[in-house]
């Protein structure tokens, strides 16, 4: 388990958080930007001197009534927003830095493998000042868990990069991620890369976490902060259905689920092999409902549901209802005048219209 | 050409600038450190005592350490109760005397350039399991290069040209601590032009050289790092 309890008074920000995951897996921190969110992992790594509360990483106390343990001493890794490379030091240097000041190596990381599966054998022997943003990241990734940390921090690490770089550095970290031992944070606003990454959600907002928890759990709360903001999303997992129609990407999500998407293999140049695992990321604002199946739509995807469960209150003249597809959960934004309308209540079969999905 | 009198000063202003330059690095790195990195409220005021010497005339500066290594003078009381020769018209107080002179223009250009670094490079170390002194040996000296480079050349240069400082202290003593710049000042009143102009244009040529390679090293150090 990773337990937190933090304050931390700044002169024009106050951070108060408490929350608790499992100490294992991506943990997203996610919130718009000021809401704390960098502050908090600096508080976690210990860069925040003036930081009081308490601070555990799977059983081990990092702050608490014994005091503060030194940033040094704590064996975080931390890969910050901006490529933060020793400008003096080459890549293959930079990536032993932290590894040489090991007291004892008790987790033998195979340098080669880490190495390859990062993609920078090539770049060992350069200096950081030719390198491009999504190598620089990929060398601070290496370099933090080469020395052998506790807890991963990611500050962000794809907001200085390019289009491209970003999305190559994503599929890296998604698979990469899932295959280490550490625990993770990685801080982000993009609610694309929490669909991609995460496993537990914490939800930060104004310097106070508003809901946190496994990822399906927070992004399912109907009255929870994330619910009532723009990006309100569903996160449904599947695999590539091994029948194709022309022109189209097929989903198997399951309990006769088959969710379909433009095909836009053209564009993307990525082909999805069938049987793959996919997740996909549709937003509440593009889910309607229709108490009759709607006949001859464009609308490719309409499921039969029920409806589960309804935000407390509207917000902003529209109210999120979560449905339940097959026992898959799917949020749903629609106006507060429709609620009314059609005299929406919990248990009611409807029909879901989906605008759209995006594989991601 | 130089006479014996001129060589002697000569390596006495050699000495005393690169022994002046040395103490200056060594103790200006703490100060230096700490006036980049403190928030405390004193550092506006050591700041302003730091850079004094820029703004005093140098016989005011002079004339106060001539009353401190006077018998009665806290200087002189110390040195007299530890059995130690005066500091008065001897080397080492002229190495004091110029390491106070020379202390701004050590102690500024290492504090630019440790707070230029940012707090990023060394809290990267930190995480990476690197300790205070190990940080500032592995981090700060190595990206402070140009920094030290600079300290070093100003300190050294503004040595050599030092007078009025030397001239209250030193007592002009051939072989002792009589520097050129003030055996310069001999050979204009005694009338000796050739010899005066032989020390005076070696200082301003060798000082240009000086600046000359500062600019073109930072010059250099500045294309590397938007390369």
């Amino acid at each position: 388990m990773i337990e937190a309890a933090l304050q931390l008074n700044k002169p024009d920000f106050k951070l108060e958080v408490n929350f608790s995951v499992p100490g294992r897996g991506v943990t997203a921190v996610f919130g718009p930007s000021g809401c704390g969110k960098t502050t908090l992992l600096r508080a976690m790594a210990g860069l925040e001197p003036d930081t009081t509360g308490s601070l555990s990483v799977n059983a081990e106390q990092w702050l608490g009534a014994n005091g503060s343990k030194a940033v040094e001493e704590r064996r975080v890794g931390v890969v910050f927003q901006n490529p933060s490379l020793f400008p003096h030091l080459t890549v293959q240097e930079n990536l032993l830095y932290g590894r040489k000041r090991l007291r004892k190596i008790t987790e033998p990381i195979d340098l080669k493998e880490l190495i390859s599966s990062l993609g920078i054998q090539e770049l060992l022997l350069r200096y950081p000042e030719g390198l491009s943003g999504g190598e620089k990241q990929r060398v601070a990734l290496g370099r933090a868990l080469l020395a052998d940390p506790r807890l991963l921090l990611m500050d962000e690490p794809l907001s200085a990069l390019d289009q491209s770089s970003r999305e190559k550095l994503l599929l890296l970290l998604e698979k990469f991620l899932q295959d280490i031992d550490i625990p993770v944070f990685y801080v982000t606003h993009s609610s694309e890369e929490v669909a991609r990454l995460a496993d537990n959600l914490v939800l930060l907002a104004n310097g106070v976490v508003s809901d946190h928890g496994a990822i399906q759990q927070v992004l399912g709360a109907v009255d929870g902060e994330l619910s009532r903001s723009d990006t309100a999303f569903s996160m449904i997992e599947g695999q590539i259905a091994t029948t194709q129609l022309p022109g189209l990407i097929c989903v198997d999500c399951g309990a006769g689920i088959v969710l379909q998407l433009p095909d836009s293999t053209s564009m993307s140049g990525f082909r999805y092999q069938p049987g793959s695992a996919a997740r996909l990321r549709i937003r509440a604002r593009d889910v309607s409902l229709c108490l009759e199946a709607p006949q001859r739509s464009s609308i490719l995807n309409i499921l039969p549901a029920v409806i589960a469960e309804l935000a407390a209150k509207p917000h902003n003249g529209s109210r999120i209802v979560k449905l339940d597809i097959a026992g898959k959960q799917l949020l749903s934004k629609i106006s507060e005048y429709s609620v009314r309308q059609l005299e929406l209540r919990a248990g009611q079969p409807v029909f879901a219209q989906i605008k759209s999905a995006a594989l991601i | 050409m130089l006479a014996q009198p001129d060589i002697a000063a000569l390596l006495i202003t050699l000495k005393l600038a690169a022994t002046t330059t040395l103490i200056l690095l060594l103790l200006g790195t703490p100060l230096a450190w700490w006036l980049a990195t403190t928030r405390s409220r004193v550092r506006s005021a050591i700041e302003a005592v730091i850079a004094l010497p820029l703004v005093l005339p140098p016989t005011v500066l002079g004339f106060y350490l001539l009353l401190a290594f006077s018998p009665d003078g806290p200087i002189g009381a110390t040195t007299a109760a530890l059995g130690l020769p005066s500091m008065a018209f001897s080397f080492w107080g002229l190495v004091l005397g110029s390491a106070i002179y020379s202390l701004p223009f050590v102690v500024q250009p290492l504090q630019n350039s440790f707070a230029g670094l940012g707090r990023v490079p060394l809290e990267v170390a930190a995480t990476l399991g690197a300790r205070p002194l190990d940080r500032f040996i592995s981090v700060v000296l190595p990206l402070s290069k140009m920094g030290y480079l600079t300290a070093a050349v100003l300190g050294f240069a503004h040595t050599l040209g030092e007078f009025g400082v030397v001239l209250m202290i030193g007592g002009n003593i051939p072989g002792e601590t009589q520097v050129l710049s003030i055996a310069i000042y001999d050979h204009v009143e005694a009338l000796e032009y050739s010899q005066a102009h032989w020390l005076a244009a070696g200082l301003l040529l060798s000082s240009f050289l000086v600046l000359l390679m500062i600019y073109s090293a930072n010059r250099r150090f500045h294309l590397m790092k938007t390369a």
